[in-house]
């Protein structure tokens, strides 16, 4: 008994002084943080850092502190391909996080493919990357386009929508999304009838041109793929004519999220069903009280932002890989993360061993008024999970 | 097209065409005058709306407040930059007020970001100006009426001060030789000072004027000032009248344009502007420089 | 012809680069890459602005003409590099000669303006013609010979190329052809009363501007193994008309100063805070206010000053 105390003190003092040796884990992550994708990116860094800060009190990665690189990819997928060799070459990353947009992904990937580095993508959306572009390295923990489309297929067949008005920002997400839906509809609505198919361009500040033809068009419902501050300016322009009272609204692109929510306030229409990846009211694991507890902190505000969730993700399947590789060598990591299941704030994950997805599911449902509340709810919040 | 929807298409373009003429008219005057291309013009229409969120939203004043705000700090913050950095430019080499221009609006990019942070936001439409007047066959948002009738009351009111005042002679001989306005005992500085205030402020109006109607979101600035180039040189440069027919007809391109040609829309204004020059070089009501 | 000691000096630069793979730092060796790259964009702008004496706010244009030709050529169409390369270089500059025909018409701002409305076209054109160019997800996987693929054989063959490409650039800029340019610039009306077809001469600038300006875009693309439409985007084009006016305008090797500086100073305020654009605009600040001519006044200026220790003593 007193033996092994002992020879479990030497073993602990032992493990201490090669902690004390070996060099840090180094993970570099690129989000956007100035400009139009700071809206997102600087959530999502958030959440990256808050992994990395609850990890590294838990003595980081495989007994080594974790180290994080961050940069800013100005959104612009050649800043983002020159950043990550950077961190690839200068800093000597382990593994590379992040980016936002589906041309930044794609140029991260590529250098990921080049250098031999695993790339874990935390936003981006856009199909090819686990598809035609898909390579041994690249990893993708958001949704993709396809799983996107296919519960807004299975909302409005649920909500018996017949006629329908399509509307997709006219850019890769948008157009991919659009085939998504439209690959699914046979199945869950086969009825339904896109009547009309309008695509405002990527960073429309102004939709006029397009709401008096939806008006016209009778439809009884919006497919939208409409995110952010297109969703909100299509609101404030459309509400005025009582668009929204007579049109159920289903829309992928997180306008369901409480970023948008809470800033619309009073102005959120009605009819509006959408998604999220993450609510701070709503959980769908037991850690998501914890998640959410430690964010709220961090950030200073109960009511925090979905993207938290997608940064911390990453950070999160990066330490298990690396746990279950024994190593930080990417050829190991990146056969570690194919197959791998771990917990997250949003429920139980795995990531595909052939397509490198993660089967990351989203809380769908109305965005309903609370009389305690000076904003919109989802609920119910169905988490829909790919299968 | 129905005649409703030829109606509803005009006036909406006429209602673009009045924000974006307030913005661009600032643009005009300052290019006019001062012969500055200002890059940063469309950051000082986003403070303009950034500023009218904080005074009518998180400060609970009534949304006009936040006009008259923002239109009262852009100016503040123009006066102090012309005075404190830009006059040292006017007499060193003319394209560094470019990079001067660029500089500032890398640095009005980062404090907004240190003020507002990241998120984006919301000004709601001010009381009674939230819903749509129904003429039978069509209905018309009151807040798009609104704006159809304040650009032309901003274009007359400048065209007033320009045209019909002592001031405005002044400024308008500003344009034309500096040296001689000053030996006559004119304080030019003080002009140039002024114009650039006025005009600064005007984007600030402008962005304010926006913000009901749209999403404020980081990066709002950067389209915002190609659209106002685009109208005061399709007008003719330092023209008000011809700023207010470039406003005119970018609006109703871009409304038609993308109604009827919807895969052309992310390049309209563009094709607008590569018409407008092939045909009359100096700008619809513009003329040729004698230099 | 080059003096003497101007093509000393220059040799004595390349070879300086040259021996930069010596020091084994990868990571110097894809900058000074990306430095190169950048300094001949810059300075085929400079063709137009600092001997026309007209800003071109759509050089990206013809960058990424440049760019998707030889991009597109290489692995869509599995042509040789020793093909690709000259055609989408041709390519670039026949589209340059094709819309200078039409912006040299105008001067001063309206040209700016028009060059801008023909580069957002162009950009229109890789944004929606997705079977080619893949829209904006842009286009990735460029294929290269096997000898480019390793850094340093980039590294070499980017500094060759740039190389000979400043070099023509100055034996042009410094031709008959380059010298009735500045008298373009200087006096329009006086070049014109004494024969010169300034509109030709400003024409044919603007052509050399353009080609060189898709040969540097055709070194970005291999270099980056991507082409995007941000790169014909305006945005571009005004980040190369910064480097420009940063360097100096009247002088041949200022935006070759200018692209090194701002490509610098972007990428390491960009390592050291996410504040960046408050540091990059207080540079700039100081640099506009300080040194009116760019950085190639402070150059002269130190010169100057040492001249004149010299004189005294």
């Amino acid at each position: 008994m007193k033996y092994s105390v002992i020879l479990a003190a030497l073993g602990v003092l032992g493990a201490g002084s090669a902690v004390a040796q070996q060099p840090p884990i180094k993970i570099g992550v690129l989000y956007p943080l100035t400009g139009g994708g700071a809206v997102y990116g600087v959530p999502a860094l958030a959440g990256h850092q808050l992994a990395i800060e609850e990890l590294n009190a838990k003595g980081g990665i495989m007994g080594r502190k974790i180290e994080s690189i961050e940069r800013d990819d100005k959104l612009n997928p050649a800043t983002a391909s020159s950043t990550m060799k950077e961190l690839i070459t200068k800093d000597k990353v382990d593994i590379v996080l992040g980016g936002l947009a589906s041309s930044v992904g794609l140029a991260m990937s590529e250098v990921s493919k080049q250098e031999k580095v695993v790339y874990i993508s935390t936003v981006p959306k856009s199909i090819q990357i686990t598809t035609d572009k898909l390579h041994k390295y690249v990893f993708r923990t958001s949704a993709n386009t396809d799983q996107e489309g296919d519960t807004m297929a299975m909302l409005a067949g649920r909500n018996k929508l017949g006629k329908i008005c399509h509307l997709e920002l006219d850019y890769a997400y948008g157009n991919d999304l659009e085939v998504g839906i439209l690959k699914a509809m046979p199945k869950y609505a086969p009825d339904a009838k896109i009547v009309l198919t309008l695509k405002p361009k990527l960073g429309a500040t102004d939709f006029n041109p397009f709401i008096p033809q939806v008006m016209a068009a009778g439809c009884d419902g919006v497919l939208s793929g409409l995110w952010g501050p297109h969703f909100v300016s299509w609101v404030k322009q459309a509400a005025p004519l009582g668009f929204f009272n007579k049109i159920k609204w289903i829309s992928g692109g997180e306008v369901g999220s409480h970023e948008i929510a809470g800033e619309l306030k009073g102005e959120y229409p009605d009819n509006v069903i959408s998604n999220t990846y993450e609510l701070w009211y709503h959980g769908n694991d037991p850690s998501h009280a914890a998640f959410q507890a430690k964010l709220a902190k961090k950030l200073n505000t109960q009511e925090t932002p979905q993207w938290a969730a997608l940064g911390y993700i990453g950070v999160m399947y990066t330490a298990a890989a690396m746990e279950k590789a024994k190593s930080t060598e990417a050829d190991k990591v990146a056969e570690a993360l194919e197959g791998l299941s771990i917990g997250t704030p949003v429920g139980k994950l795995t990531i595909d061993a052939k397509t490198h997805q993660a089967n990351i599911g989203q809380f769908w449902g109305p965005m309903v008024k609370k009389p305690d509340r000076a904003y919109r709810m989802m609920e119910p919040a169905e988490y829909i999970q790919p299968k | 097209m129905t005649l409703t929807m030829f109606t509803l298409n005009a006036f909406y373009g006429l209602a673009l065409a009045m924000n974006m003429f307030i913005i661009a008219s600032g643009l005009n005057l300052i290019f006019g005058v001062l012969r500055v291309i200002n890059f940063a013009h469309g950051m000082f229409y986003m403070f303009g709306a950034y500023i009218t969120f904080t005074v009518a939203k998180s400060w609970g004043a009534p949304f006009f407040v936040g006009v008259l705000a923002a239109a009262a700090a852009l100016g503040v913050i123009a006066f102090a930059i012309e005075r404190l950095l830009l006059r040292h430019l006017y007499d060193k080499e003319h394209l560094m007020q470019l990079l001067f221009t660029f500089a500032l609006v890398l640095l009005m990019s980062d404090a907004a970001k240190m003020i507002w942070g990241t998120d984006q936001y919301s000004v709601g439409y001010p009381p009674g100006l939230g819903g749509a007047v129904n003429l039978g066959f069509v209905a018309l948002p009151q807040y798009q009426l609104f704006l159809c009738a304040v650009g032309p009351l901003i274009a007359v009111a400048m065209w007033l001060l320009v045209d019909r005042t002592r001031w405005g002679r002044v400024v308008r001989a500003a344009t034309q030789d500096r040296e001689m306005l000053s030996a006559l005992g004119v304080n030019v500085p003080m002009v140039y000072a002024a114009v650039f205030t006025i005009g600064s402020a005007l984007a600030g109006v402008g962005g304010a004027l926006a913000a009901p109607r749209i999403a404020l979101v980081p990066g709002m600035d950067a389209t915002v000032i190609n659209e106002c180039f685009i109208i005061v040189i399709i007008g003719g440069l330092g023209n008000l009248w011809g700023s207010f027919l470039g406003a005119l007809a970018f609006g109703f391109v871009v409304q038609f344009g993308t109604v009827l040609a919807p895969n052309w829309q992310d390049v309209l204004p563009y094709l607008l502007m590569l018409v407008v020059l092939l045909i009359r070089p100096w700008g619809l009501l513009g003329r040729p420089e004698t230099n | 012809m080059p003096q003497r000691r101007t093509l000393v000096a220059s040799a004595i630069v390349v070879l300086l680069l040259a021996l930069l793979p010596l020091s084994g730092s990868r990571y110097a060796v894809d900058l000074a890459t990306e430095v190169l790259i950048y300094a001949l964009f810059a300075l085929s702008l400079n063709v137009v602005i600092g001997f026309t004496g007209n800003i071109s706010f759509g050089h990206a244009a013809y960058f990424a003409i440049g760019g998707y030709a030889c991009a597109i050529l290489l692995t869509t169409y599995d042509w040789p590099l020793a093909v690709s390369l000259p055609a989408a270089v041709v390519l670039a500059g026949l589209v340059a000669a094709a819309v200078g025909y039409f912006c040299v018409r105008l001067t001063q701002i309206y040209f700016a303006m028009l060059t801008l409305a023909f580069a957002m076209l162009v950009w229109g054109v890789a944004f929606k013609w997705k079977e080619v160019t893949g829209g904006d997800d842009g286009f990735t996987g460029i294929k290269l010979p096997a000898m480019l693929a390793h850094h340093v054989g980039y590294f070499y063959f980017t500094l060759a190329v740039v190389a000979a490409g400043v070099a023509a650039l100055w034996v042009i800029c410094h031709s008959a052809f380059g010298l009735t340019l500045v008298a373009v610039r200087e006096n329009a009306v006086r070049a014109g009363f004494i024969g010169v077809d300034t509109r030709r001469m400003r024409w044919a600038a603007f052509t050399v501007a353009g080609t060189f300006g898709g040969l540097a875009g055709a070194l970005f693309g291999m270099y980056h193994r991507g082409m995007y439409i941000e790169n014909a985007f305006w945005t571009e084009s005004a980040n190369v008309l910064i480097m420009v006016l940063l360097g100096g305008i009247y002088s041949f090797v200022g935006p070759i100063f200018g692209a090194a500086a701002l490509h610098l100073l972007q990428t390491f305020t960009n390592q050291y805070t996410p504040y960046w654009p408050t540091v990059l605009g207080l540079i700039l600040l100081v640099i506009v206010l300080v040194l009116p001519d760019g950085l190639i006044g402070l150059a002269a200026r130190f010169k100057a000053h040492r001249g004149a220790r010299r004189g005294r003593t």
